[in-house]
């Protein structure tokens, strides 16, 4: 398995191979459309949406992210990146996004943000028989996970969706598609269970 | 959302942790990997990795921030000290860590802090704030001056607007453990939930500090020296 990470110059990469390093995954950068693997691809967080989609239409990677979405290649966003995957982001005055995912990114109500640590719980077998999740010994991942953002995912319809006390959609499941609002790569613990579950 | 544990960081300019002491005195700690390593195994919420610079010294913190991100963490991290106009962009460009803390640019960098934010997102900017009160006046430590000055009103609205936390250090208790000095929330207009405080902390102090509903506490010197148990505090 070659793991696909995007890397267009902006997100928090270095992180993200931090993270697979860990639990022992190997991975490989993509920069262009002819770098991809058919494992599977993972958006990074920690940029604004403006620029990423700029530079993703730039170098044609949208189209081709929307593409492999619709062949089932798995795809994980993780905070921006969970973003990028609705129809629109309202930062940056408005940005169209990759559409893989019905629904919008907005500011959290009155502009507040969201920093800390809140509980995750995902059971393996509360998923669709559809979701693109290998059998394995372990089936659940749980214990508490990091948030740093200032805009929301809602999503019009999701075959798995966990919901935050205030109303912040915390992930996201359906298919092959996987969209976590916190950063699982600085989960300590169980941000490494959520990758060895769903990888 | 939970009430926080970090751990402040102090990093020299050849890249050791070091330890300071009444925001006077310093001790070489350190390795910094094994340091921020034992962190992240302790699971501490957050780190604060700082280059404390005092005065216009040399900026070397570009190369420090580029050491510091080869080493492999799963705790969020936050960064500050020579965080300049001129190296922002290249921070910037892989970031390993979630915030950007500030301090001399609270007083004379709007621009910087304008830059970060577009880039980073309002989440990421922390105000690190060392103060003292003398005389019933709150003094504000600004590291370019290497010294405390008096708050105005002025700046007060910059800190509100720039800033989505601010962590504010006992300068007089750092490194101790004489208590915080609660008496700075006489002075401080900001929203509570969005500060965390530092330097001279009890255990009375954090439950204290948890009580008012703050966002969380750094306790530097006492968990590097695993004096407190984070899961206890929490």
């Amino acid at each position: 398995m070659l793991i696909n990470i995007i890397d267009i110059g902006l997100g928090n990469v270095g992180s993200i191979e931090h993270w697979l390093d860990r639990s022992n995954l190997f991975y490989k950068r993509v920069f262009q459309i002819e770098d991809f693997t058919n494992d599977a691809i993972i958006i990074p967080g920690v940029a604004s949406a403006g620029e990423y989609m700029r530079k993703l239409k730039e170098i044609g990677l949208d189209g081709e992210l929307v593409k492999r979405s619709k062949q089932g290649q798995k795809i994980i966003g993780i905070c921006l990146g969970f973003q990028l995957l609705t129809d629109y982001s309202e930062e940056d005055g408005g940005v169209e996004c990759l559409g893989i995912l019905k629904g919008s990114t907005k500011y959290i109500d009155n502009r507040k943000t969201h920093n800390g640590w809140d509980s995750f719980h995902l059971d393996a077998r509360e998923l669709s028989g559809n979701t693109h999740i290998k059998k394995k010994k372990k089936k659940i991942a749980s214990g508490r996970v990091y948030f740093n953002h200032e805009l929301k995912v809602e999503l019009e319809c999701m075959s798995h969706t966990s919901k935050l006390d205030n109303n912040i959609t915390s992930f996201a499941i359906r298919d092959n598609i996987f969209g976590f609002q916190f950063h699982p790569e600085k989960s300590q613990r169980t941000g490494q269970e959520i990758l060895e579950l769903i990888i | 959302m939970s009430f926080r544990i970090g751990a402040t960081v102090l990093i020299d300019y050849d890249g050791n942790a070091v330890q300071s002491y009444n925001f006077k005195v310093r001790r070489i700690l350190g390795d910094l990997q094994k340091v921020l390593k034992f962190l992240d195994t302790y699971e501490v919420d957050e780190i604060h990795a700082i280059v404390p610079y005092k005065g216009k010294g040399v900026n070397n913190s570009f190369k420090i921030f580029s050491n510091l991100s080869n080493i492999s963490i799963s705790t969020p991290l936050g960064i500050g000290g020579g965080i300049t106009t001129e190296n922002i962009k290249e921070i910037t460009q892989d970031p390993f860590f979630e915030r950007c803390i500030f301090n001399s640019a609270i007083f004379n960098n709007p621009r910087l802090l304008q830059e970060t934010k577009s880039i980073m997102g309002h989440q990421s900017m922390v105000a690190s704030i060392p103060f003292i009160i003398n005389d019933e006046t709150l003094m504000i430590y600004n590291s370019e001056n290497d010294g405390f000055q008096a708050i105005e009103g002025e700046l007060y609205k910059e800190i509100s607007s720039n800033f989505n936390e601010i962590i504010l250090l006992d300068a007089n208790a750092e490194g101790s453990k004489k208590g915080f000095n609660f008496e700075v929330f006489d002075y401080i207009e900001f929203p509570i939930d969005r500060v965390l405080i530092s330097g001279g902390l009890t255990k009375n102090d954090i439950k204290k500090a948890k009580k008012m509903g703050l966002a969380g506490v750094s306790i530097d010197n006492f968990v590097l020296h695993s004096e407190y148990s984070i899961k206890g505090l929490r």
